[in-house]
């Protein structure tokens, strides 16, 4: 099925990753590249929880509007990203650029945001809530000191799936000129220059993995019966 | 409304949607081929498996665009390039879901059967599996939507689908085309959701599901 | 409350991470924005996203440099369509549209642009339809040359099949196997308008490959014998394609001319000077060779784009 022959050709080609290239235009179009992606990627996250959060608290208290919200952000999850993209330039009043890229990357993960608060919020054990009434602390206290707390580490799980996810889309922005590391890998693709997909490719990449392995080590630190484990 | 009707209508929407599904089926049996028997093997040894699970924690981390640009240099424009690709990428669900649905299996109940003596593989297909059966269906079922939806982008190494749809509706004044497209997609990627959905239940043995109901 | 000490802990350490990354990624924000350091009014140069289109890009923006003014560039813009919205939105001041595409992608033309029998004619229908829109645009005087398509055939099958021009093309095509893209299948003025023409025509099989550069790329690698570019595409020098003839000349012109938003042209109207002199430097040979640099080469647009004005004296 794969074209081995091919494939050694291409292995053996002494020019396919240009090293002069990579050094000459490091300032130029690289670090750009990666700036622009971590800007795009930390709006977006940023974004998302300051929506997703309250909404997750409200939805864990008010069970009824749980559904709905599920549903929309679900049916939002479900467009393919580079349809989502086309969609909102497709829409008369939005720039191109990164403002709708932000907003796409923003609607996918509210689902996962969202899902998880309302997973963490009920794993509170309810004793431990009954507790805290008992010592006579108000509703907003319990909600601050005791319940997001508790539930930190699963929330911080949904945001490090969402950032990665985010980390992810963010490449395909670069087709609606929203910058990123996207754009090495599509100009790359249109001046058939591998150098460049590559660059951008495995970067996106590293920068995913990076994201994945902090959050995932800020998730292991909250996580109270992992420490009690180790200790 | 029937501008976007006009283009399922066009000789070449069925081809493109052919191409789509045929990306997604292949990669994901050909990820499930692979990854379903990598986990059954290193499912006894505690390193084996974790290092599999980390190993798919890591694949589930990468961009499908970057994977599917690196088969560019690498292996050329079109289908098998693309197919090359989605299915590396569909592999990480499959292979994290499966190896931590058998780790899950309680000792004991292995103890207990190893007891009765029960075979290694008999302990494998009477027991670990049916018990997993749930957790490694969601793996798959995961692995085929994100398929569904990364095949999308197969577009951009000239391997067909529907994201050609989406790229000529950008590339023209065609909202119609880009429409339907984005609608095709979406629609495929919840018609799997939902049919995987089914299958996971249709697979999960009788016990579990009452135990499930239970919890 | 372990759990609470640690959250407290933790937060200004987060807060200091995510101040440190902003930091760093609020370096350079967005899209491929340029900042030179012309001094004089901003102009921002748009192009789309293909080599000649980048060349081009890059040298009006440069020439304006040279000429008092401070460029910025976004040339990442990925279709007509895109470039038409940021120009419309004043995202972008002007662009390289070209004049047939613009007919029929662009401007409401209601007939059919492959009609226009001179290049003349289709510039001035596309100029006056582009100052009717709202904000008006204003369609500078076009490069003497046409960039229109390209129907190129793998050399052995052209030798093999002894084609030289669509006629006897349409009438090999059963056996052969084209790789277009999804565009130029249903635009108008591409595989419909070849069809109509050359009625003969009907490829055995179509592969649709969307990117430009990654057509020539599948036509080297033997995927298809028959593919479509651009007559100016640096790929066509190879001897191993032959361009074929168009004998009926079906197709409309496609001269590069700069788009610029009325509004600016009208505060700046030393733009349109400055953009004439390099056009009119322009043809089908040098620009051929100059994507060829790109696309073959792998030299940066910006550096092939200064050394063309430098060579010809519009920059120091």
């Amino acid at each position: 099925m794969i074209d081995l022959a091919l494939l050694q050709d291409v292995l053996q080609e002494p020019e396919l990753i240009d090293w002069e290239w990579l050094k000459e235009n490091f300032w130029e179009d690289i670090v750009p590249a990666v700036q622009g992606h971590i800007f795009l990627s930390v709006i977006s996250v940023a974004v998302a929880l300051v929506i997703a959060l309250p909404v997750g608290i409200l939805s864990a208290r008010y069970r009824k509007i749980y559904p709905p919200v599920t549903f929309v952000t679900g049916i939002l999850y479900s467009i393919p990203s580079l349809a989502l993209f086309a969609i909102l330039i497709s829409i008369p009043g939005v720039a191109i650029g990164p403002t709708p890229v932000i907003i796409a990357l923003v609607a996918y993960s509210l689902l996962i945001l969202i899902r998880n608060t309302v997973a963490g919020l009920d794993a509170v054990p309810p004793e431990t809530i009954d507790a805290a009434k008992g010592m006579g602390l108000t509703g907003r206290q319990i909600l601050l000191r005791v319940e997001l707390p508790l539930a930190l580490p699963i929330i911080v799980a949904g945001i490090r799936i969402a950032t990665v996810t985010i980390i992810g889309i963010a490449t395909i922005g670069a087709y609606i000129s929203g910058g990123g590391l996207g754009a090495l890998i599509f100009d790359g693709i249109n001046r058939q220059f591998p150098t460049m997909i590559i660059a951008g490719a495995v970067l996106a990449t590293l920068m995913a993995i990076i994201a994945d392995l902090l959050l995932l080590g800020v998730e292991r630190y909250l996580r109270p019966w992992a420490r009690a484990r180790r200790a | 409304m029937d501008k976007i009707l006009a283009v399922f209508a066009r000789p070449d929407f069925l081809e493109k949607l052919r191409e789509h599904i045929v990306l997604s089926v292949v990669a994901l049996l050909v990820a499930i081929a692979i990854a379903l028997p990598v986990a059954l093997l290193v499912r006894n040894t505690r390193l084996g498996a974790a290092i599999a699970i980390n190993i798919g924690n890591v694949g589930r981390a990468v961009p499908s665009l970057a994977i599917l640009a690196l088969a560019l240099p690498l292996l050329g424009i079109g289908f098998k390039a693309a197919l090359v690709a989605l299915t590396a990428l569909a592999i990480p669900p499959i292979l994290i879901n499966t190896s931590t649905g058998l780790r899950e299996v309680r000792q004991e109940i292995i103890d207990a059967a190893r007891g009765m003596g029960l075979s290694e593989s008999q302990i494998l297909t009477r027991i670990q599996l049916p018990i997993a059966a749930p957790v490694i269906f969601a793996g798959i079922r995961t692995s085929a939507v994100q398929t569904v939806a990364s095949a999308t982008l197969a577009t951009f190494i000239g391997a067909g689908g529907l994201g050609d749809l989406i790229v000529e509706g950008l590339q023209r004044r065609g909202p119609e085309i880009l429409l339907a497209g984005a609608f095709s997609v979406a629609l495929l990627a919840i018609i799997t959701e939902i049919g995987f959905g089914w299958l996971e239940r249709a697979f999960t043995p009788k016990g579990l599901k009452i135990a499930q109901k239970r919890r | 409350m372990k759990n609470r000490t640690k959250m407290i802990r933790a937060v200004p350490l987060l807060l200091a991470a995510s101040a440190l990354v902003l930091a760093v990624a609020c370096g350079n924000v967005g899209g491929s924005g340029d900042s030179d350091s012309g001094g004089g009014p901003t102009i921002t140069v748009g192009s789309k996203n293909f080599t000649e289109q980048y060349i081009l890009g890059n040298m009006y923006a440069q020439a304006l440099e040279a000429n008092g003014f401070s460029a910025e560039t976004k040339l990442d813009l990925g279709s007509e369509q895109i470039a038409d919205k940021a120009l419309q939105n004043g995202q972008i001041d002007l662009y390289p549209e070209y004049t047939g595409t613009s007919l029929v992608a662009i401007v409401p033309y209601k007939g059919d642009p492959a009609k226009l029998n001179s290049p003349k004619a289709t510039y001035e229908a596309a100029k006056k339809l582009y100052a009717k829109r709202d904000p008006a645009d204003t369609m500078l005087t076009p490069a003497p040359f046409n960039n229109t398509y390209g129907i190129f055939v793998r050399k052995p099958v052209a030798e093999e099949k002894g084609i030289t021009n669509l006629d006897q093309l349409a009438k090999e095509s059963k056996d052969l196997t084209f790789i277009s893209y999804s565009e130029f299948q249903n635009r108008s003025d591409g595989y419909p308008n070849m069809q109509d023409n050359y009625p003969a025509l009907d490829f055995g099989k179509i592969e649709i490959v969307n990117q430009l550069g990654l057509r020539y790329t599948g036509l080297e690698n033997g995927e298809g014998d028959v593919g479509v570019g651009f007559t100016t595409d640096g790929q066509l020098t190879s001897d191993q394609l032959v361009v074929m003839e168009d004998p009926k000349s079906i197709w409309p012109f496609y001269y590069p001319a700069p788009v610029v938003r009325s509004d600016v042209l009208e505060k700046h109207p030393k733009i349109e000077g400055i953009l004439n002199s390099v056009n009119s430097k322009l043809d089908v040979d040098t620009m051929r060779e100059l994507n060829g640099k790109v696309d073959l080469e792998q030299e940066d647009p910006e550096d092939v784009a200064k050394e063309f004005l430098e060579k010809e004296g519009i920059v120091k």
